[in-house]
């Protein structure tokens, strides 16, 4: 199937509203986000509460990537979400805008290397794939990951891994699924 | 300050604390953002919420750094100020800026196409709209004693139902404004770059290199 590259005015309402609702969710998940930090500060695990919860601020890429079929899609999904949780009052302040183009660039990467042509479980999980291993890249310089022991980089990796995969994968296209069985997208996004 | 050059400064003075450690330019870089966001008279709340939320992520990361890596008390302090250094910038600029203004400067200023700037100003402005319906579609599932979670899938299907239904009535609404996507527009109101603007944003990052450059030789 063929799809157009150029954004209209309903796409790009249509991709900021669901980067909002995705914003709005970021946002519901801060306070678990903050318990589960001070449930793991004291051993010293505060930053794996960033990892579990990985899967969950990555989602609006690949969702969107899947749903609109642009070339950018993903990465301007993620992005808008970012903006949107800034906005709200998210923790990272101006560093969240960073996250969400090095998130949304990530997992735009998925659908890139397959040419923009599959939108499938493989290509859903290269995006998994690229998401966790250029996240977790960034985090090695900003969190300084890089400085810890290597035990636990390995056990932070397989923790962000498996949460990307749940939320951006499984979930997305859990997602993914019901619209289609909509069918309203066909006529939406081409 | 125009917000344009506002906000790629923040960005540009995160991203390029991101990747140095000196934990004095972080604090200085905390300072002058909190009196930023200081002169938009903050409520008392907000100030709270400003200093204690980074609190939970900035020392779990100094915790980590001291028990799970050998770095030392230095790398972690660097974290610790990092997260600070973050938030306050970053809160200088959104706290200075409404969201409109920043979207008009975007299309004037930085040429983003205008399609963007008001499909994205059209759909932010749903956002209480949105965050009701988010609690409409908990309140639905609960009634049919169908608890929506954070990874249940109906929970998002939903959201972008609505999104979609949204989506298409604001894009009408819009073109039978008059408004067409590759049209040429005026202005009502207009937003310049000024030479201060750019004194600003290069001096800045100037006097950032400066220090970075200075504390990394001691």
């Amino acid at each position: 199937m063929k799809y157009s590259n150029a954004w209209h005015l309903r796409d790009i309402i249509l991709l900021t509203l669901i980067a909002i609702f995705f914003g709005v969710i970021y946002w519901i998940v801060g306070p678990v986000y903050n318990l589960l930090t001070v449930a793991l500060t004291p051993v010293g695990l505060g930053p794996a509460a960033n990892d579990i919860l990985m899967g969950i601020w990555v989602m609006a890429g690949p969702l969107s990537g899947y749903v609109f079929k642009k070339v950018g899609s993903a990465t301007l999904g993620e992005f808008l979400g970012s903006v949107v949780e800034m906005f709200l009052g998210g923790q990272w302040g101006a560093s969240t805008m960073i996250s969400g183009v090095v998130q949304g660039i990530a997992s735009e990467l998925g659908f890139t290397f397959t040419g923009y042509k599959r939108y499938d479980w493989f290509s859903l999980n290269l995006s998994v794939l690229t998401t966790t291993i250029v996240t977790f890249g960034w985090d090695m310089i900003r969190n300084g990951y890089a400085k810890y022991n290597i035990g636990l980089l390995i056990a932070l990796f397989v923790i962000r891994l498996i949460s990307t995969w749940i939320f951006a994968g499984v979930l997305t296209k859990a997602i993914v699924k019901l619209l289609d069985r909509t069918h309203l997208m066909q006529t939406q996004t081409r | 300050m125009n917000p344009s050059f506002k906000f790629l400064l923040a960005v540009l003075i995160a991203l390029e604390i991101s990747f140095t450690s000196t934990w004095i330019v972080n604090l200085a870089l905390a300072v002058i953002g909190l009196l930023l966001i200081l002169t938009s008279r903050p409520t008392f709340k907000r100030l709270i919420l400003l200093f204690f939320v980074p609190l939970i992520p900035a020392s779990a990361l100094a915790v980590a750094i001291l028990l799970q890596s050998n770095a030392g008390i230095h790398f972690a302090l660097v974290l610790f100020t990092r997260i600070y250094a973050y938030v306050f910038v970053g809160s200088a600029a959104t706290l200075t800026t409404t969201v409109s203004d920043l979207v008009m400067s975007l299309e004037q200023n930085a040429h983003i196409p205008s399609k963007f700037a008001y499909g994205f100003l059209g759909a932010f402005n749903l956002l209480p709209k949105i965050v009701s319906e988010v609690n409409i579609i908990r309140a639905a599932g609960n009634m049919r004693g169908q608890a929506l979670h954070i990874w249940s899938p109906q929970l998002y299907f939903k959201a972008i139902l609505a999104s979609l239904d949204w989506s298409e009535n604001l894009a009408e609404a819009m073109t039978s404004h008059g408004f067409s996507e590759e049209a040429p527009r005026t202005y009502f109101k207009r937003i310049r770059v000024r030479w201060w603007d750019w004194l600003v944003l290069i001096g800045s990052l100037v006097l950032l290199q400066v220090a970075l450059f200075g504390f990394h030789l001691q």
